[in-house]
């Protein structure tokens, strides 16, 4: 087998579900796993798989706490043999798993945490962990390698369809692989142990001690030329003699006497006649005049007025701005007194020293600011608040997503979806909100100061950052068909579970002489993990799951992705992706002409007949394999054989279904009223496709505690031989033999409905060759791409599933045109952010793409407007 | 035991203490280099962190709306500017961090500044050094020494940032220093001083076996940052040099203008986590398996791209695919930029030359090898320079010592005087009166026995066969076989356990090839933690060109301490 080549320690250390939970930030992949609670079987019986499915999603912090544990493998490797704690966690979980074949598994099952496998005591910390085990069960003797194996080949049942990627995977695991260093002795200093924060001391009992000396001081002085101001703004100075004036300003504070000072202290110029002496006003020094300041009226009023209101005193009537302007424009024309020819008049004005000034200065600058709140805060707060409920809302709304699409019925279907786009409501909100900081004071004459707009730059950024983190993590939801298939599903497998962990036993004996598998199969594991390593949470784990998206999440997912690869400057990519947006929104207007219209009868008729075709064709396959099921596993025999047949019972009925859900879909998507004849006559025509794929991707992907082999007839041709040995992993080859077959099924198929293919629309050429022939590549062809198998089984509605308001309609049924028009008008506005951005970084190619994007949006918009207007 | 955790940890304490609302971070050029070390931009941006700005930059303006948390030395320098910073305060409210013990004084005055009581925190943080990698610290300090004394300021300094050390990991150690270093003698009492002064703080929670701060003198081992290095990280500082992580690419021919400065962490780039540690020639086969992996992808995406379900495939994988690809891109420029440099210095042929003069002892074949390198024109200035002071180091006192024909010889290949200059200044830093215990021959019989049975074998790597002189200081000490007589003790006590927490300082700066002795020790020793410091990082090359204009150093770059006392002192 080729996985045996990258073979490696068989060693799935115990630390590693409960490391990777340590992982910095809260992984929504991760703590899903661990979340406590009506688990799916397949999730608790196995937190090794758990990690790793979720993981794959974990950005960067998965990697990394994924190398983590690949490294804290090695200390406890060379402690003792093996880690028979591993097989241990393994036993037990399969026992949990089997022990809750009702639907309902035991909530307090599902810890997490450092437990120790074998007593279950929960320890706090992986240091502490592995030291309880060495004391308390080093000397344990125990069948390691038997368990181990045990484990490993039930790790291999629950994610038969992860391993089935493995062509590419592996591929890449191995090289990755090549580029890890593992550690051998001691600690790696990366390893080393947290620690707690450095030593601190504060100085701020200190600090506050002066400074309130200080600050009673300044208060004071504040507070006195305050009260001066009030004094001497508190008559009317414009009707007033200026003697009078200086007679009241005298009053207020006694002046210097002139002798005292010869220089000005200010700048030390003689006094002299021309150099004449200037009082404050405020504390009564002297200054010459280059060294004088002025406070003028309003200045004074407003202050004094500020510091009343802060006392909640009442205001004078004379100090309010209004009494003084109004009397200051005839104050002009009425002086005419002598001494202001030599002695320049101020009455609007009071003059005071420098220092004074300052004081009163920095005291205006606090009123202002203690007022003015800028718009930039406002609209951050707003976006904090959108962030701390996506914070909140996510965990959640994972949690529910992860367990239904594992058919579980702990939440309800409905509740998650107005979930789902409430966040995501709050995600366009949180991208417009940046977007608007971004823009602030733009446009205003005298630009910004370029900190500012570093500032709001900053602020978009990271505001992407956290939209393009935590969005790509929310996993999709099933439709409500998909998931009463999926609740069926689950059914079945705990049913199985029971039935699969006998057979287990006597596979065990098979496998212990090939325990190179064993080491494959870990090596493997690891290598989904690594490949995955800095992708987003959940996207790839609930893609293996789900079968169709709604298609909100696929518009989204396409417009952060163009988001990302602008960013990463690939033009071609941003192209790529704008022109299938654009394909998109013309499926969705199309789709929308098109709705609510009824199945045809022959439509039904026709699937009938087809599927009574393939029923036919499936159970001759069933027989078959059940002749080689009975040879192969005598002991079991008769135990196996109910199951197998309980299971196909339920495979059709399941088939059944989907059928009814593909038909619905495809006559919603083709139903084009030129097209409505072809479209019905073809959509029987790939049925079948569906359905062939179905009975051989669900069963072996999910049903996976069945004997494999059993599903398969083809491998029985291919390499019965070997299969005694291998047949822990049988995948590898016999899905090969499984492609080729559903492609001539295929070719045959399609053959006769050919004519009509043709016919079709290009973005439905464009959409379903590709998805129809894909499925089978991607389900069952182990070379293909992990991501590739999104679309497992149901390509129709993936290919109409990514029109993003399909959401919409399904659970607001069509009434809801506003907010479709409002999410139109979203999309326009962040095509035309995209374009500024374009523009701004001179991308002008992108410029033009996004150009052409923007004009189709406005088009489909008017063409909603006016169906909402009709 | 991890600085770079440690300095983290301050910087995440102090983003924790300011609470919700937008942030900006005031440094100085010092602690913008700490904190740059350990957070990248989008972490610490996701922490409400939106501005970095100098203190002392004079284009701030005011935003009220803002919190400052202010990271700064407690140099006077800084506290005069935040003083004023004070008195027109431009930002909401100040939380302001020392890197290290500041004088009471010093609070007064700043008290007396904040009339506007803006000041809602005032601490020491100790994160007063860079922290290169978990187990590697730096002060970026050069010429720290005159001659064999302190330059006062420099030693103020190196005893501020190896306390502050001290206390970011609580650690209050036992310390060791080299007997024939008078700067070790000096250092070492100075943090002596400082534990006893400040016993406050430095009362942590006592362990079984105390710490051990052993410091030790760069003359002792002059010949390992002579030599060009074969490791990752190393090559890459020899090279290109790294500067707190980040590499001027610019004067690569062709190269991109986003490529013009590139970030090595090993914090966020996993590649390099792998690889630093990792010769040359197995860097260049992990390079190209990334690059397959990556052509692998690549192609497939593009071709495919025409469906829905294509784009969706390829959209799945897209994050991923533009990290790895980003990756690629800069690793393999910088492989690339290595490789080429490698060749056309003639690096290899240099390289094994110099590990001959640095660990055999055949005078002849070495002088045959020097000369011949000495003629090859491929050969640069500085790396002739160094082949003959490393020959000049080895060979110092040997009886057909040729020291004066290759000077000749350098002088006529129009080798630069300032590079000849370097081959005396080395001997006098580095050389055999200086020298404390030996670097050439062996000591004792068991290390005799090795020797032999070296040269029996054969090495495996002609390229890494030297051992730098602090692995056996290192093993001995682990062993607890240093001797007290070659390192005492500071103080009447001895440590009778064998060390498990170790500081190694190295006055006059470490290297990267002692950095990867460090990290293999502690990989392959269980219970014993090393942490390595220096003044600061070394490489040959980049110094003595950026000191090109000023006096010649009296020391190759790294040797830059042991300046020869003619030279007039000037700070790096």
């Amino acid at each position: 087998m080729p996985e045996l080549d990258s073979a490696g320690p068989p060693c799935p250390h115990p630390s590693r579900p409960s490391i990777s939970r340590r992982s910095p930030r809260p992984l929504p992949g991760c703590t899903a796993a661990g979340s406590p609670g009506g688990e799916s079987a397949a999730a608790a019986a196995s937190p090794l798989l758990d990690t790793r499915t979720s993981c794959p999603g974990a950005p960067g912090a998965a990697g990394r706490c994924r190398c983590r544990a690949a490294r804290a493998r090695a200390p406890s490797r060379r402690g003792r043999r093996a880690p028979r704690c591993a097989a241990e966690s393994g036993e037990s979980a399969a026992a949990m798993a089997s022990g809750c074949p009702a639907p309902f598994g035991e909530p307090g099952e599902a810890r997490e945490g450092f437990l120790c496998p074998l007593c279950r005591l929960d320890l706090q910390a992986f240091q502490q962990l592995r030291q309880h085990y060495e004391e308390e069960h080093s000397r344990e003797e125990r069948d390691v390698r038997g368990q181990l194996r045990n484990l490993v080949q039930k790790a291999k049942r629950a994610k038969k369809k992860l391993l089935r990627q493995e062509g590419d995977d592996r591929t890449d695991s191995g090289s990755q692989e090549r580029y890890e260093s593992f550690s051998y002795g001691g600690i790696d200093p990366y390893m080393w142990e947290p620690q707690e924060v450095g030593a601190m001391r504060s100085h701020l009992s200190d600090f506050k001690k002066h400074r309130a000396a200080r600050i009673d001081h300044y208060v004071v002085e504040v507070n006195k030329l305050i009260i001066r101001l009030e004094k001497l703004t508190s008559f009317d100075r414009a009707n007033t003699e200026s003697a009078k004036i200086r007679a009241i300003e005298k009053s207020v504070v006694p002046w210097v006497s002139d002798q005292d000072v010869p220089f000005c202290p200010d700048c030390g110029n003689k006094f002299s006649i021309r150099n004449r002496r200037h009082h404050c006003r405020l504390c009564g020094s002297i200054m010459c005049k280059k060294c004088t300041e002025l406070v003028s009226l309003p200045l004074a009023s407003k202050l004094t007025s500020a510091s009343k209101e802060a006392l909640g005193s009442h205001t004078s009537p004379n100090s309010s701005p209004n009494s003084v302007h109004g009397s200051r424009r005839g104050s002009i024309s009425s002086i005419s007194s002598v001494s202001s020819v030599l002695d320049e008049k101020d009455d609007d004005r009071i003059r005071c020293c420098r220092h004074c000034k300052d004081t009163l200065l920095k005291r205006e600058q606090q009123i202002d600011e203690k007022e003015y709140t800028p718009e930039i805060v406002k609209l951050y707060e707003k976006l904090r608040l959108c962030m701390e409920k996506v914070d909140q809302k996510a965990p959640e709304y994972i949690r529910m997503a992860e367990s239904l699409n594992a058919g579980e019925t702990t939440y309800s279907l409905e509740h998650a979806n107005d979930l789902r786009v409430e966040i995501q409501k709050v995600y366009e909100f949180i991208d417009a909100l940046s977007k608007k900081i971004l823009s602030l004071g733009l446009h205003e004459d005298p630009q910004p100061h370029p900190k500012t707009l570093q500032l709001q730059r900053m602020i978009r950024y990271s505001a992407t950052l956290f939209v393009q983190e935590k969005l790509l993590g929310l996993m999709s939801l099933p439709t409500k068909d998909q998931y009463e298939d999926l609740k069926r599903r689950r059914l079945q497998l705990m049913a199985l579970e029971a039935h699969g962990k006998q057979e287990e036993k006597q596979q065990d004996l098979i496998l212990r002489s090939a325990a190179a598998v064993n080491g494959d199969a870990t090596q493997l594991k690891k290598g989904t993990v690594r490949k995955c390593e800095g992708w987003l949470p959940t996207s790839s784990a609930s893609r293996e799951r789900e079968i169709a998206d709604p298609l909100l999440q696929q518009i989204d997912n396409i417009t952060s992705f163009i988001k990302q690869a602008k960013a990463a400057n690939r033009i071609d990519e941003v192209r790529m992706l704008q022109e299938n947006l654009r394909q998109l929104q013309d499926e969705y207007d199309q789709q929308q002409t098109l709705k609510a219209i009824e199945l045809s009868k022959k439509q039904a008729e026709e699937e009938e007949r087809q599927r009574e075709e393939l029923q036919v064709l499936r159970e001759k396959e069933w027989e078959r394999e059940h002749h080689r099921f009975l040879s192969q596993h005598s002991r079991t025999r008769s135990l196996d054989f109910r199951e197998v047949g309980q299971q196909q019972h339920e495979v059709t009925q399941n088939r059944n279904l989907t059928a009814h859900v593909l038909d619905l879909d495809i006559t919603q998507i083709k139903r084009d009223p030129s097209f409505e004849t072809p479209a019905v006559e073809q959509l029987p025509a790939e049925e079948p496709l569906v359905f062939a794929l179905r009975p051989q991707g669900v069963p072996q992907g999910d049903k996976d505690r069945e004997q494999p082999a059993c599903l398969n007839p083809f491998e029985d041709e291919a390499d019965t031989p070997q299969s005694e040995e291998d047949s822990t992993n049988p995948f590898a080859k016999d899905t090969s033999p499984v492609v080729s077959f559903s492609n001539t099924a295929l070719q045959s198929d399609k053959k006769e409905y050919n004519p009509f293919e043709n016919e079709e629309e290009d973005e439905q050429t464009n959409g379903e060759p590709g998805s129809t022939t894909n499925p089978f590549e991607e389900d069952e062809n182990p070379s293909q791409k992990p991501g590739g198998s999104w679309n497992s089984g149901n390509p129709f509605e993936e290919g109409s599933s990514t029109n993003p308001f399909e959401v919409e309609d399904g659970s607001e049924i069509s009434g809801e045109e506003a907010i479709e028009e409002e999410l139109l008008l979203q999309q326009i506005d962040n095509i035309k952010a995209y374009i500024f951005d374009a523009k701004h970084s001179g991308r002008m190619d992108e410029v033009e793409v996004l150009t052409e994007n923007l004009k189709e949006l406005k088009r489909t918009l008017a063409k909603q407007k006016e169906k909402s207007n009709c | 035991m991890n600085a770079v955790l440690a300095v983290k940890q301050y910087v995440s304490k102090m983003i924790e203490d300011s609470g919700p609302g937008m942030k900006v971070l005031l440094m100085d050029r010092e602690t913008t280099g700490a904190v740059s070390m350990v957070y990248t931009q989008s972490e610490i941006l996701q922490r409400e962190v939106y501005l970095f700005e100098r203190l002392d930059s004079a284009h701030r303006e005011p935003m009220k709306h803002l919190k400052a948390i202010c990271f700064l030395r407690p140099t006077k320098e800084n506290v005069e500017f935040l003083i004023q910073e004070l008195r027109r305060p431009k930002y909401s409210t100040y939380f302001i961090y020392f890197s290290n013990v500041i004088s009471k004084s010093d609070v007064k005055a700043l008290a007396e500044a904040d009339e506007q009581e803006v000041v809602a925190e005032v601490q020491e943080f100790y994160g007063d050094y860079i922290a290169v990698n978990p187990h590697l610290f730096s002060l970026n300090l050069l010429g720290c020494c005159q001659g064999r004394h302190w330059d006062p300021a420099q030693l103020a300094r190196t005893t501020q940032g190896l306390t502050a050390l001290l206390l970011s990991l609580k650690k209050c150690p036992m310390i060791r220093y080299q007997l024939s270093s008078e700067p070790a003698r000096r250092l070492a009492e100075c943090v002596k001083q400082v534990i006893t002064k400040e016993y406050e703080l430095f009362d942590f929670r006592r362990t079984e076996v105390p710490p051990l701060l052993l410091i030790l003198d760069r003359s002792d081992d002059a010949i390992t940052p002579l030599l060009n290095q074969w490791t990752y990280q190393a090559m890459v500082h020899e090279l290109l040099g790294i500067n707190n992580n980040r590499i001027d690419l610019s004067r690569v021919p062709g190269i991109s203008k986003d490529l013009r400065e590139v970030v090595l962490s090993a914090e966020n780039d996993e590649f390099y986590a792998n690889n630093m540690y990792l010769n040359f020639a197995e860097i260049g086969s992990n390079i190209k398996n990334l690059m397959e992996d990556f052509q692998r992808r690549k192609p497939k995406e593009q071709q495919k791209l025409e469906s829905i379900a294509d784009m969706k495939a390829f959209v799945e994988n897209y994050p991923q695919f533009r990290k790895m690809s980003g990756t690629v891109s800069k690793h393999v420029t910088v492989v690339g930029e290595l490789s080429r440099l490698v060749a056309e210095r003639n690096l290899l042929e240099v390289s094994e030359v110099e590990q001959e003069l640095a660990c055999q002892n055949d005078h002849s074949s070495a002088l045959q090898n020097v000369r011949r390198l000495l003629q090859n024109p491929r050969v640069t200035e500085l790396d002739a320079a160094r082949l003959v002071m490393l020959y000049a180091l080895h060979y110092e006192r040997h009886s057909s010592n040729s020291l004066p024909g290759l000077l000749s010889e350098l002088r006529n290949r129009g080798v630069a005087d300032r590079y000849r200059k370097l081959v005396s200044a080395v001997v006098e830093y580095g050389g055999k009166r200086v020298r404390g215990s030996d670097l050439f021959s062996p000591k004792d019989a068991v290390a005799i026995t090795k020797q032999f049975l070296k040269g029996l074998k054969g090495v495996e790597n002609v390229y890494t066969q030297h051992q730098p002189l602090l692995h056996e200081t290192l093993d001995q000490l682990i062993k607890g076989k240093l001797r007290d007589s070659q390192f005492p003790y500071l103080g009447p006590n001895t440590l009778r356990d064998r060390p498990q927490d170790i500081i190694v300082f190295i006055i006059g700066g470490a290297t990267y090839e002692e950095a990867l002795t460090v990290y293999n020790l502690n990989r392959s020793t269980a219970g014993v933690r090393i942490v390595l410091g220096g003044t600061t990082i070394h490489n040959t090359r980049r110094k003595p060109v950026t000191f090109e204009p000023r006096e010649p150093r009296g020391g190759a770059g790294s040797c830059a301490e042991g300046r020869p006392s003619h030279a007039p002192p000037h700070l790096g």
